[in-house]
């Protein structure tokens, strides 16, 4: 499950992923990391679900975290794409394939948001949620 | 039927059986067509205006024709919104029957007084719009990898550093030209599906080149009575704008050997492909595969697979060849003979370059006034030696005169700073080079790539023959062209 969170400056200075990380044993892998002087964002995959995630992000939130649980990263505008599969072989986690009537499905849980679908589509088809 | 039934039918059936059967074979393709546009005719105005200039939603329309005829590229550019709107976007809007901003200028004559106009039209204020496209309908294409440790962006789409993907083009078994490989029924006033209308086969297409199935055409057609699902404007990252154009061709089976053509699979249609790295016309083939080894979606390169993906749509194609069955058999659509078969012959010319250009040779420091070292060497003795001759780079050779390295005064200074002795301490070992027969475009643009002021200068077994700087380039070639 994906997770965007954002933080204030001063939770920045907690160490909050790596206490979830030893507290729960839990894989985290960071997709994506803002920090300004006023506030922080990140895009995290946390790799499991049911309970272990709930208590994951029951846990974030009471360390004063703003939790959004992300169902994907990218969507793509039917009405611009044309099906061509010029996103499917740049994607570095084959996230992206034909289906079986060759339409574009993106698999949300591959997807890691790095961005390069929506620069190599050719219809400016794909855009970050 | 459409090409892909009569090749599932030729396997069921046998080809002779086939042959005798069909009659037609319908074929479609949907893809980037960078040769593509479309002559206009914007009317006249009152007073009226011999356009000298002439913008499409900002995108500059060609105007070395008369008054108000005009041509619009495709990969004309929008000069407000570069590498997002162009030309094939123009199309689309105006097929859709959206209304388009044009605007002109001119220098005014006794016949055509005005000297600017802005207004808005829409296709059907146009006397004439007709879609003619110089190239279409490759018979087949290279596909592209690319084995630079950067990511390209190219029209073939973005390929990933190191083989991290293949990006191919066309339709294969459903390749208008290809399915009749020979070009025994195709040619000048061929009737064809054009952009979801009709259209026609007005010739070959420039850098047609059949003997090595590199066969294309130039098509034109009416832009009225097509359709924007067929003709879709299109951006390649930091490459440009494009049209994609929908392209079908029904295949009269006149003889076996069309047949024999027309049944050709995926498998059969081979596929080079190429290294986009190397920035030259001869790119090298790293793989022969084919449409269907790259329609699986993995091609193996080495011991690696490697992830491919098409360019052009197959949905669509398949779609071209099913609305092209259909109107034959509804009896909406003809098939003509052509007046003119297409040349199965043609010489495919490079342009050469016949004015001598700059190169690396004409503006480097030469081996005599370079300052070399050996790794060996006291750090003081090559500081002295940099002062006493005002410069900043001092290759490090072996005894043969061979490149091991290099220093900059940069590296000295950090040097002195940290107390290092000898050159080997410091110096760099992977060198960027430059050859003496190189273009010095290209060698400025490493220079800029690697963040770096001068490059050695080497021969085929890398023993150093002058050196290259960047102060060279803007100060010896300050007025020059060419470069």
């Amino acid at each position: 499950m994906k997770v965007k969170l954002r933080y204030s400056h001063e939770a920045a200075s907690k160490p909050v992923l790596a206490e979830i990380i030893l507290k729960t044993g839990l894989l985290i892998n960071i997709i994506e990391a803002k920090l300004t002087p006023k506030e922080g964002e990140m895009v995290i995959d946390i790799a499991t679900q049911g309970q272990a995630l709930k208590r994951a992000l029951e846990y974030l939130r009471a360390a004063g975290l703003e939790v959004t649980e992300l169902r994907s990263l990218v969507e793509v505008d039917r009405e611009r794409c044309i099906s061509c599969g010029a996103c499917i072989s740049p994607c570095p986690s084959r996230a992206i394939r034909f289906d079986e009537s060759l339409d574009i499905e993106i698999d949300e849980r591959r997807c890691i948001g790095c961005g390069i679908c929506i620069s190599a589509c050719p219809r400016k088809a794909i855009q970050l949620i | 039927m459409t090409a892909e039934e009569f090749i599932e039918f030729v396997e069921q059936s046998g080809l002779e059986k086939a042959a005798k059967e069909v009659d037609v074979v319908t074929t479609g393709t949907f893809g980037a067509m960078c040769s593509s546009g479309a002559f206009l005719n914007f009317g006249h105005s009152e007073p009226p205006i011999k356009m000298v200039r002439c913008w499409l939603n900002d995108v500059p329309v060609y105007k070395g024709l008369a008054a108000v005829d005009a041509y619009l590229g495709a990969t004309s550019m929008s000069e407000t919104k570069p590498f997002e709107y162009g030309g094939g976007h123009v199309i689309e809007d105006l097929v859709s029957g959206k209304e388009v901003e044009l605007r002109a200028e001119s220098y005014g004559t006794d016949c055509y007084p005005r000297r600017s106009l802005e207004t808005t039209i829409i296709l059907d204020d146009l006397n004439q719009a007709y879609l003619y496209n110089p190239r279409n309908a490759y018979q087949r294409y290279n596909a592209a990898t690319n084995t630079s440790d950067h990511i390209l962006y190219t029209y073939m789409g973005t390929l990933l550093p190191r083989y991290g993907n293949v990006t191919f083009s066309g339709s294969g078994q459903l390749s208008p030209l290809y399915k009749d490989l020979n070009l025994e029924t195709i040619g000048f006033g061929t009737r064809i599906f054009l952009g979801g209308g009709v259209g026609y086969v007005v010739g070959e297409g420039t850098q047609h080149k059949p003997q090595s199935g590199f066969a294309t055409l130039a098509v034109k057609g009416d832009l009225r009575g097509m359709s924007a699902e067929y003709l879709k404007g299109a951006v390649f990252h930091n490459y440009g704008t494009t049209l994609y154009v929908g392209v079908g061709i029904p295949i009269p089976i006149i003889n076996m050997r069309v047949a024999a053509t027309a049944a050709l699979k995926d498998e059969d249609i081979p596929v080079d492909i190429l290294d986009y790295s190397v920035p030259s016309r001869d790119r090298p083939i790293i793989k022969k595969s084919n449409y269907a080894e790259l329609k699986s979606g993995k091609v193996v390169i080495g011991d690696k697979e490697v992830p491919s993906s098409p360019l052009s749509s197959i949905k669509v194609a398949r779609k071209i060849a099913e609305t092209l069955k259909r109107w034959i058999e509804a009896g909406e659509f003809f098939i003509q003979r052509p007046i003119e078969l297409l040349p199965n012959y043609r010489e495919f010319k490079p342009l050469k370059i016949k004015k001598r250009e700059v190169t690396v040779g004409d503006i480097m420091m030469p081996l005599k006034d370079l300052v070399l070292a050996k790794p060996e060497d006291d750090i003081k003795k090559v500081a002295k030696m940099i002062i006493e001759k005002n410069i900043d780079h001092v290759p490090i050779v072996s005894e043969e005169g061979v490149l091991i390295g290099i220093v900059t005064t940069w590296d000295l200074t950090r040097a002195l700073a940290e107390d290092k002795k000898t050159l080997k301490e410091i110096m760099t070992r992977y060198v960027i080079t430059a050859k003496e027969s190189e273009r010095v475009d290209e060698v400025a643009k490493r220079m800029a790539e690697h963040h770096i002021s001068g490059l050695p200068v080497v021969d085929d077994v890398m023993r150093v023959k002058g050196l290259i700087t960047s102060d060279d380039i803007s100060r010896k070639l300050v007025g020059r062209r060419g470069v």
